[in-house]
């Protein structure tokens, strides 16, 4: 039946089909308050069913256009905006050589590991780069920061955007001194001013603000990234419908991408580590199972080899498998110091 | 279906009064009208006032239905004939894939890849897009914008070596050209699409334009996955009409379909593919995806094909 493919709610539709409005054709030449007087519906709820109806219809009526599909894009097209697309650096040289240049946009990144290894920090830093400006090299945007878990730290954001700006009047100084014209006149506190920041505590909530991004990212179109953590906390605990779980965590996820590709910003998702018995063994990895691992473009595991800490490209699009090594330092994520500077390829 | 009054504007026969005597015998809509006993119907026709007018609505009404529903039979003969000149295999440009298949994946058909996460599925596809697309024209519906044009063109730069630097980029421009990719984040949205593509390659078939051959839907279950389950049975409707969409599509537009599905846990701690019972019964061929541990050979084995063994394996490096 056409009816099942309108996007309106299960009551409605019953409804529809107990009054013998089976298709598409049989609701297009009926007025809004014929249909409102025969569901015994308000008069504003026959008129969204309609809307549904003729948006559909228009669709298949419209042959203006000489694509073969609305809104589709051919691929040369779209390799030519790739490289103008620009990465978020991780300030690690070597992380962001493994990730092809940084964080992506218009791409969900999905970054887990064991507790203590750095993804808050990794997160941070990230929502502190994606500030640096056009001139040098980054991509001037703000940032919302979604906490669930409380581990977001005022104090450390300070400190890592001070590093930040003073790295950046360091290559002011080492690359341009005949310029005068690119002064830094950042503040850290600029920075701190550009993050929005919201805490979550139920998954209700969560859910909720995921559906209103839409609106406040139309309002603040300069939102170039958009950093959870961490997106499991609230599903962990006490969730007793599993399935439930895997229709919302589904929903959002598709939500995100959307996010994602419609303002053209990245977002990036952190994530906690389970043990999972697989072939015999007990072997770590990422939580929510795996419908959530497959809701990612990108995902990079963080872990301790010895005593350092390396991350790796699980999954990627086009990016080859590889991990590298990076450190958390009073500045912020930087490169390892050890001797060892080679990137390891799987 | 419409109501019969509805009907009333283009056909006048279907009368007040014809209606009347429907809405008495609890016929509101030309789906009723099927259901009831039609014997019955004629035979109080009969017996009523204005008996010949409403004999005549009621072969009205079934002629109505027999010009919106009929479709034309054919013969075996007609079917093979059909299957040698239109329904071909499309190379897929992996070797082990296309050993395994006998050729490749076949038009008029749904194909399915199932795999744990990370295990090459994606890259089966773009490697699929990137070879039908020399001769064809390709669409590629993305969910999860792991569509990459950069792996497309490293594939294709991989052949033709002997050509110059300029052929090269012109080849990959025409090529490129072909490939078409839209993103669908929703189960309404890719509703929408496919019937816009309906309408296109109803055009197509007259004769316009380089062919399209090949669908990918990468991922249809990320997009299932979301409305099915619960207490209400609509997402369940949702993937079988998705289903029976997508292979009517393949076969009157002689379109081949590769749609990606994940796997979640099943019982006993094995994995299982994702959307469940109903939906193994809809892709005509089902292959199934696996990494090795620590190198990059993939295996693929066929849990479902219409004409060789299940349980065949083959495996590739991508």
């Amino acid at each position: 039946m056409e009816i099942l493919r309108l996007p309106i709610s299960a009551s409605q539709r019953g409804k529809l089909i107990s009054a013998g409005y089976t298709s598409l054709y049989s609701l297009s030449s009926i007025s809004s308050s014929d249909l409102a007087r025969e569901l015994k519906v308000p008069e504003s709820e026959a008129l969204e069913i309609l809307k549904a109806v003729s948006h559909t219809r228009g669709l298949e009526i419209s042959n203006a256009s000489c694509s073969i599909v609305e809104g589709a894009q051919n691929a040369w097209d779209m390799l030519h905006e790739e490289e103008s697309l620009m990465h978020i650096t991780t300030s690690s040289a070597d992380l962001d050589n493994i990730l092809g240049g940084g964080i992506h946009c218009k791409e969900v990144t999905e970054i887990g590991g064991v507790p203590g290894i750095g993804k808050t920090q990794l997160g941070i830093q990230i929502a502190v780069n994606v500030q640096i400006p056009h001139d040098f090299g980054g991509l001037g945007g703000k940032a919302i920061y979604i906490d669930t878990e409380g581990s977001f730290m005022v104090e450390r954001a300070f400190q890592i955007a001070e590093a930040c700006i003073e790295d950046m009047s360091e290559y002011n100084r080492f690359l341009r001194k005949d310029f005068q014209a690119c002064e830094i006149r950042m503040q850290p506190k600029d920075i701190l001013e550009n993050i929005f920041y919201f805490r979550i505590c139920s998954y209700t909530e969560q859910i909720a603000l995921i559906n209103y991004l839409d609106k406040f990212i139309s309002e603040h179109k300069d939102v170039k990234v958009v950093v959870v953590d961490s997106v499991t906390f609230h599903f962990r605990q006490d969730f007793d419908d599993m399935a439930l779980r895997t229709r919302v965590l589904s929903g959002m996820a598709l939500k995100l991408m959307n996010l994602a590709k419609k303002f053209s910003l990245a977002v990036v998702l952190l994530n906690q580590v389970t043990t999972k018995h697989t072939e015999g063994s007990f072997q770590l990895a990422l939580a929510l199972g795996d419908s959530w691992s497959h809701t990612c473009t990108n995902r990079i595991v963080l872990y301790w080899n010895g005593n350092e800490r390396y991350a790796y490209i699980d999954k990627s699009p086009s990016l080859r498998s590889a991990s590298a090594a990076y450190s958390v330092t009073a500045r912020g994520i930087r490169n390892s110091s050890s001797s060892c500077k080679r990137i390891k390829m799987m | 279906m419409a109501q019969l009054k509805n009907l009333e504007r283009d056909y006048p026969i279907i009368d007040s009064n014809f209606q009347q005597f429907c809405v008495s015998h609890g016929i509101f809509s030309v789906e009723d009208f099927l259901i009831h006993d039609l014997y019955t119907l004629a035979a109080f026709a009969e017996q009523s006032i204005s008996s010949e007018r409403l004999k005549e609505g009621i072969t009205q009404v079934l002629s109505i239905m027999d010009e919106m529903m009929h479709q034309p039979w054919q013969n075996g003969l007609e079917l093979l004939e059909d299957a040698k000149r239109n329904k071909h295999l499309l190379p897929t440009g992996i070797e082990g894939i296309d050993l395994l298949l006998g050729g490749g994946v076949r038009v008029g058909q749904l194909t399915e890849l199932v795999g744990p996460s990370s295990s090459g599925k994606t890259q089966v596809c773009l490697q699929t897009a990137s070879n039908v697309a020399r001769n064809y024209t390709v669409l590629y519906l993305d969910t999860g914008n792991s569509f990459s044009p950069q792996r497309i063109a490293h594939f294709l730069g991989k052949t033709n070596e002997l050509v110059s630097a300029q052929a090269k980029d012109q080849i990959l421009q025409k090529v490129m050209s072909n490939i078409l990719c839209r993103s669908v984040f929703d189960i309404f949205a890719m509703f929408d699409v496919l019937h816009q593509l309906q309408y296109r390659l109803l055009y197509q078939d007259r004769g316009g334009g380089c062919q399209m051959r090949l669908l990918i839907v990468d991922s249809i279950s990320y997009l299932i996955a979301p409305v099915l389950g619960g207490t209400s049975s609509q997402g369940r409707a949702l993937m079988a009409s998705a289903g029976y969409l997508l292979k009517k599509l393949a076969h009157q537009h002689n379109l081949a379909i590769l749609v990606i599905n994940h796997t979640v846990w099943g019982e006993g701690g094995t994995s299982k593919p994702a959307l469940g019972e109903s939906w193994k019964s809809i892709p005509h061929t089902r292959l199934l995806l696996s990494r090795d541990h620590g190198n990059n050979v993939r295996n693929v084995s066929i849990l479902r094909h219409p004409s060789m063994a299940s349980g065949k394996a083959a495996r590739f490096v991508i």
